[in-house]
Parts: structure tokens; C-alpha cells; sequence
């Protein structure tokens, strides 16, 4: 996805942060990128989360930094080209909000089968 | 059904086929050995039961689709078709899904139905979704449907219901529809329409906010915008209406029929130079008409009569009468005597909803009673440059106060004075501008007291202050009125306005983020307090009926049900 590498200025900033920030996103200190914890009801709902975070990311040809443990996922975003923050970090932290609604999590109500 | 599979292959699994991949596909990859399996991990009975269960899963997922439709087909008397989710359900693992939405649902009705009903609106506000859309697929009463999300008129359980399930259903086909955007192409249309050959039509193209506030900039700048100027304003609408709906830029597909494209950008621009010209020419008339009676005359009845007026006035005072303000009927019941126009406008346009369709003639009878109880001269020139001043929205006419007053009708259409919880605003510049028209058109004697009349509307604009952020935080008025009392009112008008962000949660972080942690901990004590706010409100959802709390549920539905603040 090359042409969306470049690093965001202060306006693009302004537009695109304040929505991820009010779901959870915020800027590291000392580097340019933003981070969000993930919990979830347990690890195959974190790593199914994953899953589908990680095929994405092949996608898109943008991955994250992460880090799982259990039920709880930390992820961080950063583009390496620009060594700071670029739309593809954006777009990614947009897919992910997306994947992480219920109902692409196995809510813990639906009956579980086979477990 | 599942039975052979773990949870977690189940996990992967349903990861795998919503990541794009084909039945086919994942069956051929299945039978090849090689690369695609894990050949010789763990027992070998347990690689065979989960080759033979995914094979047999998959095998099953017809009949699985098969028995979701048909038991979903009973209750689409709703008249939701169920062709599409055949497709998607390759990527649902329908059933559960089936089951989870429907629990879903059944959580909604056991809420507080204002409550879930202003969510839902300002879900069809964010997303521009047309109230024919909902009826369509429901086969709820358009009127009712309208009065119940706007008023709360009450509705019965099973329409609620139904109301309800399209919901929950087009919650996730515009999830989807936004992620498949970014893999190119859609494999269905679900937003904008059900099927292509079951309507043949699509939604039609609607400006959000978002995108007319950009526009109004634009042709404040330069009122007739060259090619390239015009293939920017659709990129930086595109984007802006995207972050209306928390969604990544790059995902405008996902905008389906309300996609921005730079006709439409044209047409903007040409319709606005069209109703400029006209208001000019009105102004015009008004000011050099003649004294109250016969004076009027030779000016309007050019206006009354339906073949005269400007090309951009007949369709767009049929249009405008048909998205005008529908609840001005209810002004006409305001007593004249309440101390001018002032007041006795700022109820009609308090009462104004978004998408209700109303005849002329209601907007008309209420002018007439409104005009009657004015009854005054013209206001003095200077009470219009007065209002000039205040005035914030600017689209862009500068030039004369009648076009002030006019140029500023967009904007205010829906607003009222300092009542936001029962505002709906529209954001229809056609509405607002015919509003106008439709007045001088069909009243013609009343022609002097229609610039009066006017007024009251202008007047508005000034007790509403800040107008473009109030026009552009409508979504988000739902957000707050119903999130927390308190800052039900005061969160409308302090947030400024601000470029393209209707996300206006940013604006107010501390308040949301302290409402959530207590309300999750209340709401659902055995999860971990920490999860994530939809995760935790789906599970409340289904689990402990307590069920999207007020600040959750707005917000999760505001924000498009992707983005939710969650502290961590």
C-alpha cells in the first residue's frame, strides 16, 4: 500500500485522532504511535481476534506491534517508513476497532459447542 | 454442529472465512496436503475429526444456512429479505450469529423504548440512512415508525421488534460493508440496497453534515470550483463523512449510496448558485415592492404561478415542501399573541424531525397564522446586518441581509431554540431554501409580512448561537442528552465547532470515560473490568439483561458500533 506511508501532519492528526482516542487509543510518550489494550473473555477470543487481525495486516501489508498474553492483547501502531504515525496506521486501527465488536467475538451467552 | 471443532478452532475458523476466504477454497486447501495443513500435528484422530469436522462443518453450513433461513424466514414478515446473508453468513457462522442477534434484540426490547429509539435514530442520522429504508424492510408505518424514534409515540412490542431486528441487522451489514470496501469491491450492496433485482433501487444520495459544512467553506471561498477543486471536496468529504461514522477513510465505499462523488459535488455547487440568484431576485422584489396589498401583486403571482419561477425553484420547492420541516403544523397552533416572532417561530422549528414528510400546505397555514400574528412592517435593514453578525454558519452570502437570512435557513432548519433533546435536525439546504420559497410562492398577499417571517426564523439563529457546531454535533446531541443528564444540554453547546469531526465524544473525553468504569463495573460484575465497552455491553446484552447501559449503548451505537471509549 505505498503512497500512504507518509507521516501524518498536525491537521491530519487533529481529524483522524480524536476518534480513536475516544475509543481507547493514545499516543505514546517518546514515540510516535498509539497503543490500546485489549481484554477479552478469554484467549481463544483473543487469539481469534488475532487471527483476524493478522490476516488484515497481510492484507494491508501493515502490521502491529502486539503483545498477548492470555485473554489480553496490547497492540501498538507505528509505521516504520515514516518512523512515526501514517494512514496505514489509522486505517489498521479503524479495522481493528471493527473486529473487535461483539459480535465477531463469541459472545459468552451464545451456547458453546464442542468446548 | 460444531461439535467437532474446539473453541478455538472454531475462533480460527470463523477468522479465516471472514477474512475472505471461499468455501471452495478452504475446502481445496482442506484436501491438498502440503503447506495449508498442519500435517502430523497432534493425534492423528484428532487431525482427521478436524479435517472430517471442518469438512463436515462446512458441509453443514448449508443445512445450517438452510435452517437459519427458514426459520428466519418466518419472521421476516418484516419483509427483510434473506438472499444476501448467504453470502455473509459464510462469514457469520450464521446460526450463532442468528441467535446472538435475535438475543440482542430481545435485550432491546426489555429497554426503555425512548431510550433505544434515540439510539436508533441517531444511528440513521450518522449513517444518512433514509426512514424509507427501515420502513421498507420492516413494513412498519412510515408515519409511526417517524413519530415513535422522534417523539416516542408508543409502539407495540412486535413492531418494536421488528424495528429492532433491522437494526441489529444493519449494524453488521455496514460493518461489513466498510470492511469489504478496503478488499475490493463489495460482495453485496446491503446498505444501499437489498438486492439490485428485488427493489432496483438505491438509496438516494443524501448530504451529511459533515460533508456541507465542507461545502459551505468551499463556496464561501469560490462559489463555482474548477474540476480538480471539485475532486478534492469529494475526497475531503468522503473522509469527513467516514470519521462521522468512525470508520477509516480509506473505507468510503462503505458509504454505499451516500458516497460523495464529484457530480454531486457539481450539482451542490450549481444548486447553490441557483438558490443564490433566486434569493437575490427575492430580496430584490421585497425590497422594492410596493406598500402591503395590491403591491406585492406584480412581483409574486410571478412567483405563484408554477411555470414562472427559476428552473432551481419548481423542483426544488416540490422538493423542499416535501423535506421541508414537517412538524411545522404543530407552530400553527402556537398562540400569536406570545410577544412577536420570536417566539411564536421558535416553536415550529423546535418541533422540527428529521425525516418526516409533510405537505405543503401544513408549512403554509402555519406561515399564515405566523404572518398574521407578526403583523408588522418590515424590520429596519439594520436588525437584519444585526443579525449578519451573529450569524456563524456563513455559507456564504454576504451580500445582502435577505440572502442572510436565507443562507442562514440551511443551516437552522432544524434548530430551536436551546432544545436539543427534541430536535432532529435535517440537514437538507434544499429544505430550508424551499422552505423560503414555498412561502413567497403560494402566499403571495402576505408577501410583506413573509420578510418578517423570515425573520423569526433568522432570529433563531441568533439564540442558538453557535450554529454550524450545532449543526454538525446533531449526532452527537443524541449522544450526550441521553448519556448523562447533566451534560445533556451544556455538551451540545460547548463544544466549538470544529473541522469535519462530528465525533464530538473527543470533546468531552473526561465525561465519558468517567461514566463508563462505573456504569461497566455495575453492569456486569463478573467480567473483567477491564474489557472493552462493547464487548462488556454485548454480554450485559445477552447475559445479565441489564442491557446497554444509557452512555454505552449511545455511544456504541454513535459511534457506529466500532468505536466505543473504553478505558482500559
Amino acid at each position: 500500500m505505498a503512497g500512504k506511508a507518509h507521516r501524518l501532519s498536525a491537521e491530519e492528526r487533529d481529524q483522524l485522532l480524536p476518534n480513536l482516542r475516544a475509543v481507547g487509543w493514545n499516543e505514546l510518550e517518546g514515540r510516535d504511535a498509539i497503543f490500546k489494550q485489549f481484554h477479552f473473555k478469554d484467549f481463544n477470543r483473543a487469539f481469534g481476534f488475532m487471527t483476524r487481525v493478522a490476516l488484515q495486516a497481510e492484507k494491508l501489508d501493515h502490521h502491529p506491534e502486539w503483545f498477548n498474553v492470555y485473554n489480553k492483547v496490547h497492540i501498538t501502531l507505528s509505521t516504520h517508513e515514516c518512523a512515526g504515525l501514517s494512514e496505514r496506521d489509522i486505517n489498521l486501527a479503524s479495522f481493528i476497532e471493527g473486529k473487535s465488536l461483539p459480535w465477531k467475538e463469541r459472545p459468552t451467552s451464545l451456547p458453546r459447542r464442542g468446548t | 454442529m460444531v461439535s467437532k471443532l474446539s473453541q478455538l478452532q472454531t475462533e480460527l475458523l470463523a477468522a479465516l472465512l471472514e477474512s475472505g476466504l471461499s468455501k471452495e477454497a478452504l475446502i481445496q486447501a482442506l484436501g491438498e496436503p502440503g503447506p495449508y495443513l498442519l500435517a502430523g500435528d497432534g493425534p492423528p484422530d484428532k487431525g482427521e475429526s478436524c479435517g472430517g469436522g471442518g469438512r463436515g462443518e462446512l458441509a453443514e453450513l448449508p443445512n445450517g444456512l438452510g435452517e437459519t433461513r427458514g426459520s428466519e424466514d418466518e419472521t421476516d414478515d418484516e419483509g427483510e429479505d434473506f438472499t444476501p446473508p448467504i453470502l455473509r453468513e459464510l462469514e457469520n457462522l450464521s446460526p450463532e450469529e442468528a441467535a446472538h442477534q435475535k438475543a440482542v434484540v430481545e435485550t432491546l426490547l426489555q429497554e426503555d423504548p425512548w431510550r433505544v429509539a434515540k439510539m436508533v435514530k441517531s444511528y440513521l442520522q450518522q449513517h444518512n440512512i433514509p426512514q424509507r429504508e427501515v420502513v421498507d424492510t420492516t413494513g412498519l408505518n412510515q408515519s409511526h415508525l417517524s413519530q415513535h424514534l422522534n417523539k416516542g409515540t408508543p409502539m407495540k412490542t412486535q413492531k418494536r421488534a421488528a424495528l429492532y431486528t433491522w437494526y441489529v441487522r444493519k449494524q453488521r451489514e455496514v460493518a461489513q460493508q466498510f470492511t469489504h470496501a478496503g478488499q475490493g469491491g463489495l460482495i453485496e450492496e446491503p446498505t444501499g440496497d437489498e438486492l439490485p433485482t428485488k427493489k432496483g433501487r438505491r438509496n438516494r444520495f443524501k448530504w451529511g453534515p459533515a460533508s456541507q459544512q465542507i461545502l459551505f467553506q468551499a463556496y464561501e471561498r469560490q462559489k463555482n470550483p474548477s474540476k480538480e477543486e471539485r475532486e478534492a471536496l469529494v475526497e475531503e468529504c468522503n473522509r469527513a463523512e467516514c470519521i462521522q461514522r468512525g470508520v477509516s477513510p480509506s473505507q468510503a465505499q462503505g458509504l454505499g449510496s451516500n458516497l460523495v462523488t464529484e457530480v454531486r459535488v457539481y450539482n451542490w455547487f450549481a444548486n447553490r448558485r441557483k438558490e443564490e440568484a433566486f434569493r437575490h431576485k427575492l430580496a430584490m422584489d421585497t425590497y422594492s415592492g410596493p406598500p402591503p396589498g395590491p403591491g406585492p401583486g406584480p412581483a409574486l403571482p410571478a412567483h405563484g404561478s408554477p411555470g414562472l419561477p427559476p428552473p432551481a425553484l419548481s423542483p426544488g420547492k416540490v422538493r423542499g415542501v416535501r423535506y421541508g420541516q414537517p412538524a411545522t403544523s404543530e407552530g400553527a397552533e402556537v398562540p400569536s399573541s406570545s410577544g412577536g416572532p420570536l417566539v411564536t417561530v421558535s416553536a415550529p422549528l423546535h418541533q422540527v424531525s428529521p425525516t418526516g414528510l409533510e405537505p405543503s400546505h401544513s408549512l403554509l397555514s402555519t406561515e399564515a397564522k405566523l404572518v398574521s400574528a407578526t403583523g408588522g412592517p418590515l424590520p429596519p435593514v439594520s436588525t437584519l446586518t444585526a443579525l449578519h453578525s451573529l450569524e456563524q454558519t456563513s455559507p456564504g452570502l454576504n451580500q445582502q441581509p435577505q440572502n442572510l437570512i436565507m443562507a442562514s435557513l440551511p443551516g437552522v432548519m432544524a434548530i430551536g431554540p436551546g432544545e436539543p433533546a427534541s430536535l432532529g435536525p435535517t440537514f437538507t439546504n434544499t429544505g430550508a431554501s424551499t422552505l423560503v420559497i414555498a412561502l413567497y410562492s403560494h402566499k403571495p398577499e402576505v408577501a410583506q409580512y413573509t420578510h418578517t417571517g423570515l425573520l423569526p426564523q433568522t432570529m433563531l439563529i441568533t439564540d442558538t448561537t453557535n450554529l454550524s457546531a450545532l449543526a454538525s454535533l446533531t449526532p452527537t446531541k443524541q449522544v450526550f442528552t441521553s448519556d448523562a443528564e447533566a451534560s445533556g444540554e451544556s455538551g451540545l453547546h460547548t463544544p466549538a465547532s470544529q473541522a469535519a469531526t462530528i465525533h464530538i465524544p473527543s470533546q468531552d473525553p473526561a465525561g465519558i470515560q468517567h461514566l463508563q468504569p462505573t456504569h461497566r463495573l455495575s453492569a456486569s460484575p463478573t467480567v473483567s473490568s477491564s474489557s472493552l465497552v462493547l464487548y462488556q455491553s454485548s454480554d450485559s446484552t445477552n447475559g445479565h439483561g441489564h442491557l446497554l447501559p444509557s452512555n454505552h449503548s449511545v455511544i456504541e451505537t454513535f459511534i457506529s458500533t466500532q468505536m466505543a471509549s473504553s478505558s482500559q
